[in-house]
């Protein structure tokens, strides 16, 4: 009985001591990479031209292929939100599935697809070049991180009856001005947070890009390919500071995830 | 004006099975029935919403069976009113001349019209999410109205508001009806609305309308059980209220009793036949109504027996058989019906009493 009830007791205290573990493990990890670097060469490295085509590659490149997952992802999301598409849950299945899927396997079968399928031999006849480009980055970004705004936004448009919708349309919407009017800005909190958050991973994209646009300094030279390449060459200075930029990306994201989803999906 | 032709459809666990209605002037009519009868699908269907597998809708003669919401100008307000939370009153309220881009009519002057009926052109700059219950029926009723629609459709519009404040909209609705001239389907599982507002009724069941007519020719002749058991049960009365003391008195016909609440004018009443206690010698308190009656009849229902009584207007009274035995009960003997004060339910109408008899 006795045993009991110390046990009940220390249950508390048992998980309150776990989560403070957790977060400063966390803290003294990530914030341990500050101590391997001072600012004078974070600051040098910054002017180093590498590093400068390493952001400028990274920024560019995010910022087309988070509007282009954008683009699809939000008629997607809506049309699967309403729920009525003939074979919806297998066509759910497959387009989660990326989700699941290590980056590298899909950087695999991006770089077969584009090297040696009809398809792709076809677009590289016309001068469309997708393998080791920058174009090739964006696609890899883009196919890696599609699933995960699709879901984003389904889920944010599912939260919205489409009663308000059938109301627009009595009121002389057309199918499109319903969603846009009505239905797009009230998914608008959803829509921000689910940019914000592709975006800071499609920075982050490592593997597929890697295996899709190859890691060639100074040409499809990413940040995270920054951050490999000069891991490996031990150009530990530069490491470090892309690695701190790709952290203080990731603290940026999640102040503003954190601020735009107040109450409702918060952390 | 407006005919639903034989139409189904399948939706779900829903399903419209050939069902016809036909609206021939701009009357208010109340579909009443069960939840899940299929009375919100059918006002989306008749919005455009939703396609039915079969049949026609034609309006004036014109089959828009296949038309687009937006091109059929039917208004339709939800029970949960779905005034869009990301604009203010006054944006919710003109968003079909935004869209429609209705320019050289004078909006302004139309807008301050309507919304000064409605009595809500104080709240235009407000977020709909601040707005009382009967505030936002106010506004979605304006965004409806606005555009001058041929048809109005109401799901449940008064379910969710507090009973005062149902009462001022069902007269105010009935208003802005008479107003406008437009026909209106009104769906409800509350059988006050279909006193208080119906002129024409239509009852739905499993998909289909079984009965349509006057409220009073159909409740006086149910077609099918669900019909008697929401009618079949209750005294309903046609009358006059005054407020008189604390009470008011209700005149129907010949006979005046008192009951509770401030009452005046046209009033419906309603006294649930169980509510009747009949009696040989007259039973006296001072909550009470007893009335010297005569047995017209006696229908064996069930264990029960549905006693036809005439206390100078027709009354239903129910009782045990083993009462009915006791009181030795038979068509054209003595009786007194007794009952509570409280148990006459008053609903205020906008009918006159005229000829008016629910009970035949």
């Amino acid at each position: 009985m006795a045993e009991k009830n110390r046990s009940g007791k220390l249950f508390y205290p048992i998980t309150i001591i776990l989560a403070f573990f957790s977060g400063g493990i966390t803290l003294l990890v990530l914030g341990g990479l500050f101590t391997f670097i001072s600012p004078e060469s974070i600051l040098q490295t910054l002017s180093s031209p590498e590093i400068r085509y390493a952001i400028q590659l990274s920024l560019i490149t995010s910022v087309i292929s988070t509007v282009l997952c954008a683009v699809v992802a939000i008629p997607t999301g809506y049309i699967l939100s309403r729920g009525e598409l003939p074979g919806q849950r297998p066509l759910v299945m497959l387009l989660m599935l990326p989700l699941s899927l290590p980056p590298l396997v899909a950087g695999v079968a991006l770089l077969l697809f584009f090297a040696k399928t009809p398809i792709g031999t076809g677009l590289e006849d016309i001068g469309i070049t997708v393998v080791y480009t920058h174009l090739g980055i964006i696609i890899a970004q883009w196919f890696v991180n599609l699933p995960y705004l699709i879901r984003v936004m389904r889920s944010s448009f599912a939260m919205i009856s489409p009663r308000y919708e059938h109301i627009a349309r009595t009121l002389g919407c057309t199918d499109f001005q319903a969603f846009r009017y009505i239905a797009l800005p009230m998914a608008r909190a959803g829509l921000i947070s689910g940019l914000v958050i592709t975006w800071s991973k499609v920075m982050g994209e490592f593997g597929a890009v890697l295996m899709l646009a190859g890691a060639t300094r100074m040409h499809t030279e990413t940040l995270p390919i920054a951050l490999y390449l000069n891991m490996s060459t031990g150009d530990l200075d530069i490491a470090i500071t892309t690695a701190c930029i790709l952290l203080g990306i990731a603290a940026v994201t999640m102040f503003f995830f954190e601020h735009l989803s107040e109450g409702s999906d918060r952390i | 004006m407006f005919l639903v032709d034989n139409v189904s459809l399948e939706l779900g666990d829903f399903r419209i099975k050939s069902l016809s209605l036909h609206i021939e002037r701009p009357e208010y009519w109340v579909i009443i029935g069960p939840s899940g009868a299929g009375k919100t699908i059918l006002l989306e269907m008749i919005t455009g919403i939703h396609r039915p597998g079969k049949g026609r809708i034609l309006f004036e003669g014109k089959d828009i069976t296949l038309d687009q919401p937006k091109d059929r100008h039917i208004a339709m307000m939800y029970q949960d009113l779905m005034l869009f939370p990301h604009m203010t009153v006054k944006d919710n309220i003109l968003f079909s001349f935004k869209i429609r881009k209705n320019k050289g009519e004078d909006i302004d002057k139309k807008v301050s019209e309507l919304v000064d009926i409605l009595g809500i052109s104080h709240l235009m700059s407000r977020n709909p999410a601040t707005l009382s219950g009967g505030e936002a029926q106010r506004v979605a009723l304006a965004r409806a109205l606005i555009q001058k629609p041929r048809l109005l459709l109401l799901d449940e519009p008064l379910s969710a508001l507090d009973s005062m404040t149902r009462e001022r909209l069902r007269q105010e609705i009935r208003k802005i009806q008479r107003h406008l001239n437009i026909p209106i389907i009104h769906i409800t599982h509350h059988f006050e609305d279909v006193y208080a507002l119906a002129e024409k009724v239509a009852i739905m069941q499993d998909g289909m309308i079984v009965q349509t007519g006057k409220p009073e020719d159909v409740f006086a002749h149910p077609c099918t059980p669900y019909v008697a058991e929401i009618c079949g049960t209750e005294n309903i009365f046609r009358g006059e209220a005054f407020t008189e003391g604390t009470g008011s008195v209700l005149k129907l016909g010949d006979l005046c009793i008192r009951v509770a609440g401030c009452f005046t004018g046209p009033v419906v009443a309603v006294l649930r036949s169980e509510d009747i206690i009949i009696s040989i010698e007259p039973f006296r308190s001072s909550a009470r109504h007893t009335l010297p009656a005569k047995v017209v009849d006696l229908i064996p229902a069930g264990p029960f027996i549905r006693v036809v009584l005439d206390t100078g207007i027709p009354m239903i009274a129910m009782v045990t058989r083993t009462s009915s035995e006791e009181l030795s009960l038979e068509p054209g003997c003595s009786v007194y019906a007794t009952f509570k004060e409280s148990a006459v339910h008053i609903i205020p109408t906008i009918h006159t009493g005229d000829n008016y008899e629910f009970n035949t």
